[in-house]
């Protein structure tokens, strides 16, 4: 695989891998609580709904801060509600991982593509369960490098299907 | 046992909605098969899709000559255009030569519309521009009977902005069709300085497994809203406004949020809308609040007693399959008789400070999106409600509450006490009137 040509890259492509497989792995076994631990405290978590047009005139699917992040991790680990009762199981595949430089120092982007399946536990036999569902999604990162270690300062998941009536989405891609 | 005295159900074809519907003293009741059988389903289309007033488009959709937009009456695809002089024209999406849809955009500017199949073009009024290769040896002949143009739908009236169409030529004037509901859109869209709303976000859309009356009950359920969206009290109750609720849901403590929402009106109209209102109880915290200029102003123009209205609780929905709540305009799609599209559109008052719009699309999005803490839940209890009712061993779905106290109107109109179920029941009366007429 073909890396950066930096000569002192950010993060190198082994790196960048290794830490979108790490975040795959905290929300597919349902570790929220680190997943919050990875973002930096102005950090976004974004799901567009339409690529087109600010946030300032379009709704999002998700469009969380620090807070806002907190309150869905709490939403999932401690509430019960209906469009998660029975929960759901995901996994995550990344694929096509692409490092990019940042422009400021200590920044770095990293692009991939992402295949999330998901389906939920209970009676497959009812309406509503037993469905399997494929999410598919180009997924940006920034990251800011903290004493080395890089934090999330904006997760952007533009999926391929947004202008597509969805199905569940309550919990995290 | 409940229900063991009552009837089956009566049921006959030339009146599909004939005994679906129990309205006897201090009961109601409707039939299971009202939800989940397909010839009661393809009747809907017909008898009531087909005879009243159903939204298509918000004029700020099409804001200029040529501007089109794809909706559906019922089942029927149809274009909603706007003309070189500014008129609104409903056209069934259908080539009249052999079927094929000739839009397959969803929204756009064209003159014209071309079908892709023999060629034959429409103007955006509907109008047949051109057949093709007519006069070969093979073509029409010169009795051709040949159609005007695409199937206009016979009548189109708007709203402030909100444009109905009926296949009904018959059907009476928007205005007296919308009733009380009319008072409160006034009420809702009076917000904006201007009186005037624009969709500019994509709405969310959202499929559920359950038939679409679900949608047009729970809008004005205050009744579930404890128990559904029971998580998203505990979520009020620890963040409050902190993460962006913007005061869509007044109350901080399940109790409050309870107390808030069994305050007010509850209206059942004659043609089978449903309202739950009440003027605002905090007038003062919007005068003085972050956009005080632009609340003052909005009493200035209208008065303080209406003021109270404008900026309180309105929720409605509208026979068959139109809502609003909060700063939102819904509008729900029967596909099948188990499968529903919902689509929501925030929309943004016209005038009003950028950042009080964005607020509501963010209070908005963490209530009413995909991955929101209110409507996903919602649309799972309506796969659930439709799964139950296989159990058809049960005739009755019971729509009981507060029916001895609901106070019959000159008018046709009923009013409710709060969390009753005067909403739904008059839904299910104008459904059954237009079901069962012959």
């Amino acid at each position: 695989m073909p890396t950066t040509k930096s000569p002192r890259p950010t993060l190198t492509q082994q790196a960048a891998e290794a830490f979108l497989t790490m975040e795959a792995e905290l929300l597919d076994e349902r570790r929220l609580e680190e997943w919050l631990k990875l973002f930096t405290p102005d950090g976004l978590y974004w799901i567009p709904l339409d690529d087109g047009l600010p946030a300032e005139h379009s709704v999002s699917m998700v469009r969380d801060d620090a807070l806002r992040r907190e309150e869905r991790v709490f939403h999932l680990l401690h509430t019960r509600f209906p469009a998660q009762s029975p929960s759901s199981r995901t996994l995550h595949m990344v694929a096509n991982v692409r490092v990019i430089e940042g422009a400021d120092a200590g920044m770095v982007t990293l692009r991939s593509n992402q295949v999330v399946h998901e389906v939920r536990a209970g009676d497959y036999r009812q309406l509503g369960l037993g469905e399997r569902h494929t999410i598919v999604a180009k997924v940006e990162h920034v990251l800011r490098l903290e004493s080395g270690e890089p934090r999330i300062a904006l997760k952007k998941v533009l999926l391929l299907d947004r202008d597509l009536p969805q199905g569940n989405l309550t919990f995290l891609l | 046992m409940a229900g063991r005295e009552l009837p089956r159900s009566a049921h006959r074809d030339d009146e599909p909605g004939a005994g679906l519907v129990l309205e006897a003293p201090h009961k109601f009741r409707v039939h299971t098969r009202a939800y989940n059988d397909a010839a009661i389903f393809r009747a809907e289309m017909a008898r009531i899709f087909e005879k009243v007033w159903v939204f298509v488009a918000h004029t700020s959709e099409l804001p200029s000559a040529g501007d089109f937009k794809t909706s559906y009456i019922g089942l029927q695809p149809v274009i909603v255009t706007r003309g070189e002089h500014g008129d609104i024209s409903v056209l069934v999406n259908r080539c009249m030569h052999r079927g094929a849809v000739v839009c397959r955009e969803m929204q756009g500017n064209a003159r014209q519309f071309e079908c892709p199949y023999h060629g034959w073009v429409y103007g955006n009024d509907g109008k047949l521009l051109s057949l093709t290769h007519g006069r070969e040896k093979g073509g029409y002949s010169e009795h051709f009977d040949q159609p005007e143009g695409l199937f206009k739908v016979p009548r189109v009236e708007s709203f402030r902005g909100l444009i109905f169409a009926s296949f009904n030529p018959d059907v009476m004037p928007l205005e007296s069709f919308l009733g009380r509901t009319k008072t409160l859109l006034e009420r809702r869209f009076n917000a904006s300085p201007t009186g005037e709303i624009v969709f500019r976000s994509k709405p969310f859309v959202a499929r559920y497994r359950g038939n679409w009356k679900f949608q047009s009950e729970n809008i004005v359920d205050d009744y579930h809203f404890v128990f559904t969206h029971g998580a998203f009290i505990d979520l009020q109750a620890k963040y409050g406004d902190s993460t962006g609720n913007f005061g869509l849901h007044p109350g901080g403590s399940a109790a409050e949020m309870r107390k808030a929402r069994y305050r007010g009106n509850v209206w059942g109209c004659d043609q089978g809308h449903g309202i739950l209102d009440a003027p605002s109880a905090a007038v003062d915290s919007f005068l003085s609040g972050p956009f005080a200029d632009h609340y003052r102003s909005v009493r200035d123009r209208h008065g303080a007693d209406e003021f109270a209205w404008i900026v309180g609780r309105g929720i409605a929905s509208i026979f068959p399959n139109l809502g609003t709540i909060h700063q939102q305009i819904r509008t729900w799609r029967p596909i099948a008789p188990d499968l529903t599209e919902v689509a929501i559109y925030p929309y943004e008052l016209k005038g009003a400070p950028d950042s009080l719009n964005a607020g509501m699309l963010r209070a908005q999005e963490r209530f009413y999106s995909p991955s929101g803490y209110g409507a996903p839940d919602d649309v799972e209890m309506f796969a659930s409600n439709q799964q139950g009712l296989d159990g058809r061993a049960v005739d009755w779905l019971i729509l009981e509450r507060g029916v001895d106290t609901d106070e019959r109107q000159p008018n046709g109109d009923y009013h409710g006490q709060p969390s009753s179920e005067a909403c739904q029941r008059s839904f299910w009366r104008q459904w059954q009137h237009l079901m069962s007429e012959r």
